[in-house]
Order: C-alpha cells, then sequence, then structure tokens
C-alpha cells in the first residue's frame, strides 16, 4: 500500500499519471514543484523511509538512454540501458540501490513517449552494430508492471526493430504482458537468482528463488527467451552444494532451448558505497563475509571470486554451451 | 550541560505556548531545569523528553530548536515534535492532523514533512505565516512557526525523525479572537491519546536507531587496553560490529588477549572476517 504520492505539478494531467493515480485512490496526493524536492535530498534516512516508501511521479527531462557501463553486457557490441523508475520495490541487502540513493522512495518517470523517441534514435544511429538495451539498472524492469505498464509499452518498440535486442531484469513473478503475447526473439527476460537459503535473508521482500523458477519455466516454454542472472554469487558454508543444487534444479525444469544466455556476477561494492550500506544495516550477515577492500572495491578475495565462477560455469557447461555464459563485471 | 546522559530515546519537543504544553509536561512529567535560559526548558527524570517554549513566531521557532539541540545534547537519532493549534478553513474545530506540506509567503518551495507510518490521523498541509491570517479559505492549516521549526530540525536529524501535529483551533466558524488559554489546554488534553500514539512511534524509532548506531559492546573496552589512532578506531569499530554477528564477546577476548599492539589487535579481528564462512541456515 502507498500512502503518499507525489505528483509533478507539470505531468498532473499526464495519461500515465491519470492512469497510476487511479490505482491508488485511497493515497494521499500531493503536489511537488520537481521531483527533486522529495527525492535524494540530504538528510533522509534510507532505511526508515524503505518500510513505508512513497510514490512520485515525475517527468524525465533528459539521459533516457545511456551506454551500459563496462563489463555489463551480453554479448552485443553496444549496450545501452534506461530506467523509467528509480529506486525498487524489493530491498535486496547487496543491492547497489541502497548506496546510490538517499532516498527509498520510488520515482516512476510517467513520460514514456520521451523514452520511445530515444531508444528509436539509437536504433537509427547504431544500424551497423549488434546493440542491446537493458530496461532496470536503476530499479527491477517489471515489479511495478501492474502499476506502470511501462514492459508492455516498451515491448511495442522493440516488435518493430527485431534485430534489437531488449532485457529486462527481474526478480518478479510478473507474467504479463507476456504470457498474452506472442513471443519475441529479441527479448531476453532475465532473472536474478541465487540459491534460496541465501536468498531467503538477503532478497528482502522479493518473490521466493522457487516462485522465479516457477515463472521462468512457463515463460520458457510460452517461447520467450530466458536469462539466468547469478549475480552476485554469495559465499558462505556449503556454497558449492547450494549452488549445485540451485543450478541443477533450474537447468532440469526449464526448456533449455530458450535459454538465451547465463551470466555470474561478483559481489562488488565501490568503497564509499559499502560505507554508506553497512552504516544503514551493520547488523546485517552478508557483511560478517569475508570482504575486504581489492582494486578500490569491496569484495570477495579474488580466489574466492574465481572460485565460484569456475564452479558454476562448469556445472553450467553439462547443460549450455561456453559462448551463452557471460561474466558480469561491474 | 556537559554531564548529559545517554538515553537510547530521545524526544524534543517545541511548542509556541505554555497552555499548549501544558498536558504534555504533566503527561510525560517534564519539570523546569534548574538553570535560567534564554528559552523556558523542561525535561524528564530519564532525560529521555526535553521541551522548550518558543513563543510565538517564525524567529522564535527556530531559535529555540537550535537552541534545544544545543542545550539538551541531542543525537542525530533524536526525534524532533512540534505540536499546537492552528487555524484552519478545511478541518473540524479540535481535530488533530499531522502536517505533510509545509508552505510559507517568503519561500516559492514547500517543504515536505515524514508522516509516520499506517498512521490513522488525517494529514494537511501547512501554511505558516507571519501574521495571524482570517481568511481561512486558501489554507488547509495555518500556524506561525511550522516552517521555521521544520527548516532548523531537518538540519539537526533525518526528516523521517521530525513531526509536526496541529489541533485546529480557529477558522469560518471559530473566530480566533474567541481562543482562551483553557480553551487551548482543552484541545490539546482532548487529543493528548491520539498524540501519546504517535509519541510512542517516535520513540521506538529513535530507539531502534540508538541501537544501530550505537558503538559495539567491546569497542570502548579494547580502546581502553591498547592505543588506537583516529583511522585505527574506525576499522576497529567496523570490524567488530561484523564480528559480533557471529562471534561471542569470549571468543572475542580470547582471540586478542596476547596482542601487544592495536596493529595486532585489528590483524586478528581481520582474520576472523576473512575466515569467516556464513552459515545462511542461521539467518
Amino acid at each position: 500500500m502507498i500512502e503518499t504520492i507525489y505528483v509533478e505539478d507539470a505531468i498532473q494531467n499526464h495519461p500515465k499519471t491519470k492512469f497510476i493515480l487511479n490505482k491508488f485512490k485511497k493515497s494521499r496526493i500531493i503536489s511537488i514543484n520537481k521531483y527533486g524536492e522529495i527525492f535524494n535530498k540530504r538528510n533522509q534516512n534510507f532505511r526508515i523511509q524503505k518500510a513505508n516508501p512513497c510514490l512520485i511521479l515525475a517527468h524525465k527531462k533528459d539521459n533516457f538512454v545511456l551506454p551500459a557501463p563496462e563489463g555489463f553486457g551480453i554479448g552485443s557490441s553496444k549496450n545501452f540501458y534506461f530506467s523509467h523508475m528509480y529506486n525498487c520495490i524489493y530491498d535486496c541487502r547487496y543491492c547497489f540501490l541502497q548506496g546510490m540513493y538517499s532516498s527509498a522512495n520510488y520515482v516512476i518517470f510517467v513520460n514514456f513517449e520521451d523514452f520511445d523517441i530515444s531508444i528509436k534514435k539509437i536504433i537509427e544511429n547504431n544500424v551497423d552494430s549488434k546493440v542491446t538495451f537493458f530496461s532496470g539498472y536503476d530499479c527491477d524492469s517489471l515489479a511495478l508492471e501492474n502499476v506502470t505498464g511501462f514492459a508492455k509499452h516498451i515491448l511495442s518498440i522493440f516488435r518493430k526493430y527485431p534485430q534489437i535486442e531488449i532485457e529486462f531484469r527481474t526478480k518478479s513473478l510478473q507474467k504479463e504482458p507476456f504470457l498474452s503475447a506472442k513471443p519475441m526473439r529479441n527479448v531476453i527476460l532475465a532473472y536474478s537468482l541465487m540459491p534460496e537459503l541465501m536468498s531467503n535473508s538477503l532478497d528482502n521482500k522479493a518473490p521466493s528463488i522457487s516462485k522465479r523458477i516457477s515463472v521462468i519455466s512457463e515463460l520458457a516454454l510460452k517461447g520467450w527467451k530466458i536469462g539466468l542472472r547469478f549475480d552476485p554469487l554469495i559465499h558462505g558454508e556449503n556454497w558449492k552444494e547450494l549452488y549445485k543444487e540451485l543450478l541443477e534444479n533450474i537447468y532440469n525444469n526449464i526448456f533449455l532451448d530458450n535459454l538465451h544466455s547465463v551470466s555470474f556476477g561478483s559481489l562488488r561494492f565501490p568503497k564509499r558505497m559499502f560505507k554508506d550500506i553497512f552504516k544503514l544495516y551493520p547488523h546485517e550477515p552478508l557483511f560478517t563475509s569475508p570482504l575486504s577492500l581489492n582494486n578500490k572495491m569491496i569484495s570477495y578475495d579474488i580466489d574466492i571470486e574465481e572460485e565460484m565462477t569456475s564452479f558454476c560455469k562448469n556445472l553450467s557447461l553439462k547443460y549450455i554451451n561456453e559462448d551463452q555464459i557471460f561474466k558480469c563485471s561491474i | 550541560m556537559n554531564n548529559l546522559k545517554k538515553t537510547k530515546n530521545s524526544i524534543r519537543w517545541v511548542i509556541a505556548l505554555k497552555e499548549e504544553a501544558q498536558v504534555i509536561l504533566d503527561y510525560y512529567k517534564l519539570k523546569p531545569i534548574n538553570e535560567k535560559t534564554i528559552y523556558p526548558i523542561y525535561k524528564n527524570e530519564e532525560e529521555t523528553h526535553w521541551l522548550i517554549i518558543c513563543g510565538i513566531g517564525r524567529n522564535n521557532a527556530a531559535a529555540s530548536t537550535a537552541y534545544l539541540y544545543a542545550y539538551s545534547n541531542a543525537s542525530n537519532y533524536t526525534s524532533w515534535i512540534n505540536i499546537g493549534i492552528a487555524g484552519s478553513g478545511k478541518g473540524n474545530y479540535g481535530d488533530l492532523y499531522l502536517v505533510d506540506k509545509i508552505s510559507t509567503y517568503q519561500r516559492k518551495k514547500s517543504t515536505f514533512p515524514s508522516t509516520l507510518p499506517k498512521a490513522n490521523l488525517p494529514k494537511m498541509h501547512l501554511f505558516t505565516s507571519d501574521i495571524p491570517i482570517s481568511d481561512y479559505s486558501t489554507c488547509e492549516l495555518i500556524d506561525m512557526e511550522g516552517s521555521a521549526f521544520f527548516d532548523i530540525a531537518s538540519k539537526l536529524t533525518s526528516k523521517e525523525f521530525i513531526c509536526l501535529m496541529k489541533v485546529i483551533s480557529d477558522g469560518p466558524e471559530n473566530d480566533i479572537k474567541e481562543i482562551t488559554r483553557s480553551k487551548i489546554s482543552n484541545l490539546i488534553k482532548e487529543n493528548l491519546l491520539k498524540i501519546i500514539d504517535v509519541i510512542s512511534y517516535y520513540e521506538r524509532l529513535s530507539e531502534e536507531e540508538f541501537k544501530i548506531i550505537d558503538k559495539p559492546k567491546l569497542f570502548n573496552e579494547i580502546k581502553s587496553k591498547w592505543h588506537f589512532s583516529a583511522t585505527q578506531s574506525y576499522r576497529l569499530e567496523t570490524l567488530l560490529r561484523r564480528i559480533e554477528i557471529f562471534c561471542n564477546k569470549k571468543d572475542i577476548e580470547k582471540a586478542i588477549k596476547n596482542c601487544e599492539t592495536s596493529n595486532s589487535v585489528i590483524n586478528v579481528l581481520n582474520t576472523k572476517i576473512k575466515n569467516n564462512l556464513v552459515n545462511w541456515s542461521k539467518f
């Protein structure tokens, strides 16, 4: 339940604003001039806000689509990302969003039409390159789909460009608009996963791993391309058994012909971000892990990272081809 | 002033009039402090609640909030409360409201206080004026202190620790001239249960924050045995916070008892973290 919704004056009459507000008839609506009046101001407590976040409806002015950071990709030569939303309904303890913004409120940009223009422009400017777009870098791309309808909106764009890939990265169980639409070969539904035991402790408010696998299985069977994102890989007692069980469970339960790619990423925080997150949650079990400063990043030692990645990769190779496996290194 | 107790929950009240404060003073057993101060200040025996009578107007509200902060040695987990009467063209006489938006004549931009979650109390937009207003038609709530209190309090703590509550005392059908001292006290008194309920949330919030930011149990003990530089102290604090989750006090003491220098203490603790295999089934 969203108790308070802040709405920028300029978009009060935008059709998407009305569409979203219609879903929250009991919420208190407060008009604001700019979303910056509420979001990311100093002297906010992310942890307390996270317990009861507000929604902010805003107009995005620029930077609709940005180049993805180095090391973030699944085989294309050019990678871009866009976020129609800032922040996430889930509360995963390893998530960089905790250290990224001082506010836990959700910002939804309602001017989807401006995202369309930017995406089309980039596609037209890169006709000779293999391009992948990533939705949901600053949020979970599908978790609030029933509120925003963003994925449904953006699918219609990519239906016109079958050579351009788009990845929706999520932990949600949201099956629409995919179940009711004809599968598109250029769309990858990518799910973040980790062993259930770890997820129970770390993926707060997110659907269980078994439920995610069930949705993945259903969507793969329906013909949608699936991405499996084991990012971050989490260390701990019996990690080998836990990951073996998880990987085998997934590979044995999904239609592998529709598995697009698998990626493994290590647990990493920029030093400053780790400091902020640790300050928010100093009693979290994740931070009792053997994390230390390595190359300006707080991470597991390189030998742990490599052991985990190669273990998971070798196990995966029993089921999939090497060219389907990627390493996420941001 | 310098020998103040470090309390687990911490509440600071900023209230314009003694009549508005009286019920709060009685309920929380706040007594005047034994020193001459610029504004009247009250506190309870445990020193968890402090209250300042700021007088009318934005200047008084701002100055007294800052004054109470310094005088009572408030922490960054202190909750700040402003309660008082307000005019309204919209609400009912005697009703208590939480404030979630504040505007003034002076500033184009509004400010947006947080409100406690799942509160059963209604919320309104507060307009803080420098002069009494008799035209209630354009404002939900009107007072003379709220914006200044919020501006200063939000520099002292996160806005989640700040609460403004207003009881409607005048409006188109209740002339401001008819407000009396006893009416003011009664308006607050009639809402006391609701106020207590709100305050209990802020007491909990403050206490939870205290637990999070409080130094690890062994921190001072270890610091008294070895000499730590500022950087080492920070490192020690961070390591202890992490280790305390999976290691008890005795084991930590045993591990470091033969250390000769602060550096070796840090190295021992660091090794403990490096060798820790998190047992995820425990969490």
